[in-house]
């Protein structure tokens, strides 16, 4: 083997990926060749310095929780139905009492007021981190709204309700559990505001937790000091989030649903 | 060199599930922070990352290892995120086409790669980021353990053209961090 031949073929050696025959060539080559050496010691020292030294980054905990949310989406529905068929007979048979409370355990870790708002209060906390915030500054909604265009398959309201006092700051695309959502931010009283916009189809939406008189048809939760209002209108989700109290936000979302 | 211990594919036996995916989590993220340089960003393109898995979950390629075809999605998701912004990952500040260096400059002497061997982190970080996009993602793909074939399938190219990406990828680290190294020497 000539330096030419042997040069390439450093990194498959390191590899492993040649065979034994050219792998001893290999080996007699470099044993006469300080050239071949060093260059055989580079590709050690990089490999050392890729793998000791360059920094490893492990995914935040709170994105693995999102990521494990999405999980129920690929789960073929077969394994429910499995489920079901083995705990229908053991409901019959009598045992509710205690079926009952495994449902119980399962339907609050599954509630989807609550996973709906975990998720919109982890993406507010996320904006509110960001080194850029907004993908587009403000210059008002008819800046924000045309800007959307393209970037998703669905054209979100950017409602400025006029005497709210709310502040349009600017928008960007992210993502809303497994499907893109605008993020529009407004600041009220020196308090940031998220609304998330997103296609609803296929999600679990909570069911109504109050009966109310006329006016939008809202849910409404408290997690982490956060508070969220969602509401569907036209095919799309929405999810206010803010640290505003309960009654000042459920007001805003009054407004912002009138306008969607 | 030691590999990271890349995580055995599931699908090697049986159908794999959701929570093997999630095995992978910590390994796209890493691609994704050295590829957009930022947090914030990074968790937005593993998030769509498995969002997209989610929904072509029924339709994976069963010939690819699962781990190749998440890298698969997050790379092309990458990809897709620089058209919508109307940039090409080849023209991004710091992006531009990996120069092969013209000699063996890096060779001069032992004590240069001696020097190479104190380089810290940062320095690493920094002369991996100055590399383009495509040569980044390749090296990354080869430190995180996948064979040249994985590779081919994530970036959507022959197994050759794999091989001479990364060893052109490598001689431009290897050139970048030479010139930290002799830049070491210089100062001290």
């Amino acid at each position: 083997m000539t330096c030419e031949d042997v040069r390439p073929r450093l990194l498959d050696h390191r590899r492993g990926r040649i065979d034994a025959a050219a792998d001893a060539d290999l080996r007699s080559h470099l044993r006469g060749c300080d050239a071949c050496t060093r260059a055989y010691a580079a590709e050690a020292t990089l490999d050392e310095l890729l793998a000791r030294r360059l920094p490893r980054y492990a995914a935040p905990t709170a994105l693995k929780k999102r990521l494990s949310l999405l999980g129920s989406r690929a789960r073929p529905p077969a394994h429910r139905a499995a489920w079901m068929r083995v705990a229908a007979p053991a409901l019959a048979a009598g045992v509710a009492l205690f079926a009952g409370g495994v449902l119980a355990g399962r339907a609050t870790r599954h509630d989807p007021l609550a996973a709906l708002a975990g998720e919109a209060i982890s993406d507010h906390l996320r904006v509110l981190v960001r080194d850029r915030p907004f993908d587009v500054e403000s210059g008002g909604p008819h800046q924000v709204k045309p800007w959307f265009a393209g970037r998703l398959d669905f054209a979100p309201a950017v409602p400025v309700p006029e005497g709210s006092g709310l502040e349009l700051q600017g928008g960007a695309v992210g993502w809303f559990l497994d499907r893109r959502a605008a993020v529009i931010e407004y600041t009220l009283h020196k308090h940031r505001l998220t609304l998330l916009v997103f296609r609803d189809d296929g999600l679990a939406w909570p069911a109504a937790t109050q009966v109310r008189g006329g006016g939008p048809d809202l849910r409404e939760a408290t997690q982490r000091g956060f508070h969220v209002v969602l509401w569907r209108a036209g095919g799309l989700g929405h999810a206010l989030v803010s640290d505003l109290n309960a009654a000042e936000l459920r007001e805003v979302a009054v407004k912002l649903a009138a306008g969607s | 060199m030691i590999p990271m211990s890349r995580m055995p594919s599931p699908d090697e036996g049986a159908a794999p599930r959701f929570e093997d995916a999630l095995a992978h989590a910590d390994a796209l993220y890493n691609l994704a922070r050295h590829l957009t340089r930022n947090a914030a960003d990074a968790e937005d393109l593993v998030q769509e990352t498995y969002a997209r898995a989610v929904r072509a979950w029924g339709v994976r390629d069963a010939g690819a290892s699962l781990a190749a075809w998440l890298f698969r999605i997050l790379r092309n998701a990458w990809l897709d995120r620089w058209r919508r912004d109307r940039r090409s990952p080849l023209d991004a500040d710091g992006d531009a086409p990996d120069a092969a260096p013209s000699s063996d400059a890096w060779l001069r002497n032992d004590v240069e790669l001696e020097r190479m061997r104190g380089l810290v982190a940062e320095e690493i970080e920094t002369a991996l980021g100055t590399l383009s996009e495509d040569a980044r993602t390749v090296v990354l793909l080869d430190v995180e353990g996948f064979t040249e074939t994985e590779v081919a399938h994530v970036l959507g190219c022959a197994v050759g053209t794999v091989k001479s990406r990364l060893a052109r990828a490598r001689a431009a680290l290897r050139a970048r961090l030479a010139e930290y190294a002799h830049d070491m020497g210089t100062r001290s």
